[in-house]
């Protein structure tokens, strides 16, 4: 009786296309996938005891460190949380950069997430270099304003640490000029091309049911076909201002999922647009100055505040005794709760379609580890 | 050269030995410094198509950078995996390279050939075949399961496209009427070295479906599915390291060299443009030596642009892809080959068709109406099979996205 027998492979922790120290424990019957397992906590690194420990401005810098494609997200889902906790107001002006920055972060992560799947997929990097092209030169804004890079540490309770000039945003309307030919460009180099609609169509669907059920936020869950975004449903700083659409898939297989990135970057190059507009009639400086930064007490009681990170809902739990720093701290991320639909996702398709599956939902193990 | 060295006085089998190892250092030499170009090729053109430069600072314009990784990898540290065959694992990257120098041995250098066999064809897709076995041996010699997994799909894809390949090519050899590389040169040397096969409806469908097929041979992309190295690590060659995954390097390239010459030898004319007969003799020769180069290089140039640009084919695609696309096509494109040889050289079955149309062609002259015929009669088969294959296989494009700027709770409506 001739019988195949299944292999167990581990795909990670170092593998080219786990996006960090992931680790999937994979059985195979030949080449089809049938249980995947995955493991993670090998990034592992106490982020939420120490926030507990450090008072509320020293675990600012902490925060960059969790999705560090996208720390001006991370400061300002953070911020906001303190901000609702201790009741501080922020000026408009700030609100705006604060989305300018937010904007620019999405940018820079589906440019890079997409080109990151493509290259799993196996196009030789040409998708991933074209974005960190425009990645590089946002990250030169970001090192601008706040001196960093990646680590950028800018937000502070009621503003931002720096306010933005006008070299800013010149600098910014002579990138923003060069962006509509990066999605083109990127759009034109793959989006109809039958290998991909091969590679792409119909792989690891997610029902809408289901991703509902594993509580799955961001491109993922719109590419599934629930238009949820925070931006629209609960809107935070001015997103109540802007005019955007949000991209919704129909599918949720892996193509839909980049189609909902690249509708999700123009709608923020919209938003970026429209926010430089009415950027000089906002009011109010970049930061409010009546806030004791270094000795902020927050009144005893809780909060959570979420922004609509580029990965999906980033919400920052705080429980607060009084004191100068936080009694419980928690971090909803995204990428970690994202992560847990894979093995559902994957079931039942072959090896290569894992590591797509995978780039797909866009995970960053800095988040998923903390 | 032999001939010549005799001539010079030196003994029959003194001139025989010193005329093969000339020519064995030759093809050596030449494969291995053509692998070396071609790396530093490829990567300075996808550099440029990737907005960065590429290898710019070991010699001028980067040339030598080839030469510092060979030493690189030459010092490195030579592991064997503990529980690995160590035999096999070693004896692997030695079937793979000497497989793909032997192809080397027929091709031809323009109009100069180092050995001109009369199934010269035969040999290159033989040695094409033993690559399989040496990827075999790599995957399972290695003791892993990345390398396992690699192998066996080596195997899997090379088997399937040397079908495809191999019948690709009888279209030539049916034109042609010899299987001698050289032979089928000549052949194309028509019309002030421009006949090449290229440029006739059955030459055009069996060179897309000869590079096609090639590449998953070469395993490029997008068919380098046992080295994906984003799936499976880097397939076969997973657990080597140092000169040995230099070999395997160096004969991939190599036999990706030997695929470009291939091509260009059975469909664009070889060593044949306008200028080589005029001039005659070596001027002659070097002038089709460049023609070939060029032409090859071009070949590769294309299989470059592919490689930056489009992601790779799973296995089940690529399986059906091979089955179910390419092999179709080769069999419709061996039945318009009949037809064309039948309509321009064959009649003496069917004397009818010299009454209507005149003698078929011969060497010195060429029968226009005959030639008309042949190409909209081969025309309209191929193109009917290509427009037909393709819409048997082509998905129905649904429009995916839709965007919503209502504000809404949570969708759940």
């Amino acid at each position: 009786m001739l019988k195949t027998e299944e292999l167990q492979i581990n795909i990670g922790p170092q593998h080219p296309s786990t996006h960090g120290v992931f680790r999937m424990l994979v059985t195979v019957d030949g080449e089809t996938l049938v249980d995947l397992k995955p493991v993670f906590g090998y990034l592992h690194r106490n982020h939420e005891q120490l926030g507990e420990v450090n008072t509320y401005l020293q675990n600012m810098p902490f925060t960059d460190r969790l999705d560090y494609f996208n720390s001006m997200v991370n400061n300002h889902a953070y911020a906001r949380t303190i901000e609702t906790l201790a009741g501080v107001e922020v000026p408009e002006r700030a609100q705006y950069i604060r989305v300018i920055m937010d904007e620019l972060s999405r940018i820079l992560n589906h440019a890079t997430a997409m080109g990151f799947m493509l290259g799993d997929m196996g196009a030789w990097q040409t998708a991933l270099l074209w974005g960190m092209r425009e990645r590089e030169k946002i990250l030169d804004m970001f090192e601008y304003v706040s001196g960093a890079r990646m680590m950028c540490n800018y937000c502070r309770f009621g503003g931002v640490v720096r306010d933005i000039d006008d070299w800013f945003i010149t600098e910014l309307k002579k990138l923003m000029q060069g962006l509509p030919h990066y999605f083109d460009d990127f759009e034109g180099l793959l989006l109809n091309s039958e290998i991909l609609l091969a590679r792409a169509r119909n792989i690891g669907v997610l029902p809408k049911e289901l991703a509902l059920a594993y509580s799955v936020t961001g491109p993922v869950l719109r590419g599934s076909g629930v238009a949820y975004d925070i931006r629209k449903a609960e809107p935070y700083a001015v997103y109540d201002r802007f005019k955007f659409k949000v991209p919704v898939g129909t599918v949720g297989d892996v193509y839909d999922r980049f189609l909902v990135r690249i509708a999700e970057m123009r709608e923020s190059y919209k938003i970026l647009e429209q926010a430089l507009e009415q950027l000089p009639d906002a009011t109010g400086g970049f930061i409010n100055p009546k806030v004791k930064q270094q000795s902020l007490k927050a009144p005893a009681g809780e909060a959570y505040a979420r922004v609509e990170s580029p990965k999906g809902e980033l919400g920052f739990y705080v429980v607060s005794d009084g004191s100068g720093s936080a009694y419980r701290y928690k971090v909803r991320a995204p990428s970690f709760i994202n992560l847990s639909a894979l093995a559902d996702m994957c079931k039942g398709y072959t090896i290569a379609d894992v590591v797509v599956i995978l780039g797909s939902i866009d995970i960053v193990m800095g988040e998923v580890d903390r | 050269m032999a001939d010549a060295l005799t001539q010079l006085g030196f003994a029959s089998w003194l001139s025989v030995l010193i005329a093969s190892i000339i020519k064995v250092t030759l093809i050596l030499v030449g494969g291995s410094v053509g692998m070396m170009f071609l790396t530093w090729y490829e990567r300075r053109s996808i550099s440029y198509m990737q907005d960065r430069r590429g290898p710019n600072r070991v010699g001028p314009q980067g040339l030598l950078q080839p030469i510092s990784e060979a030493i690189k990898t030459m010092t490195k540290e030579d592991a064997t995996p503990r529980d690995a065959d160590k035999i096999v694992h070693f004896l692997a990257p030695v079937v793979m390279l000497g497989a793909t120098v032997l192809s080397f041995a027929v091709i031809p250098w323009g109009r100069m050939f180092p050995v001109d066999l009369n199934a010269a064809v035969l040999f290159v897709i033989a040695t094409g075949g033993l690559h399989s076995i040496g990827m075999m041996m790599a995957g399972w010699g290695s003791n892993n399961k990345f390398a396992l997994l690699g192998g066996m799909r080596g195997v899997a894809q090379l088997i399937s496209y040397e079908i495809p390949q191999v019948m690709a090519i009888i279209p030539v050899v049916l034109m042609t009427g010899s299987m001698s590389l050289q032979k089928i040169v000549e052949a194309q040397n028509d019309f002030a070295g421009l006949g090449w096969y290229v440029f006739s409806p059955v030459g055009l469908l069996g060179f897309a479906l000869f590079f096609t097929a090639s590449l998953a041979e070469g395993e490029r992309t997008p068919f380098d599915i046992p080295e994906a190295d984003s799936e499976i690590i880097a397939g076969y060659m997973t657990e080597y390291s140092g000169m040995k995954f230099a070999v395997f390097y160096l004969s991939n390239y190599m036999s990706n060299l030997a695929v470009c010459f291939i091509t260009a030898t059975l469909y664009l004319g070889g060593g044949n443009g306008p200028g080589v007969d005029a001039l005659g003799g070596i001027a002659g020769g070097l002038l089709s030596l460049i023609y070939f180069l060029l032409k090859s290089f071009a070949l590769f140039f294309v299989m470059v642009l592919i490689r930056a640009t489009v992601p790779r084919l799973r296995v089940d695609q690529l399986m059906s892809f091979a089955w179910k696309f390419l092999l179709p096509l080769v069999l419709v494109n061996i039945l318009s080959a009949s037809f064309w040889v039948a309509l321009l050289r064959w009649d003496q079955q069917w004397p009818k068709l010299t009454e209507w149309f005149g003698a078929p062609s011969t060497a010195d002259a060429t029968n226009w109406g005959r030639l008309a015929i042949a190409i909209v009669l081969t025309l309209l088969i191929n193109a009917g099979a290509v427009a037909l294959i393709m819409r048997l296989t082509n998905r129905n494009v649904q429009k995916h996205l839709y965007t919503t700027d209502e504000e809404l709770a949570l969708g759940l409506s």
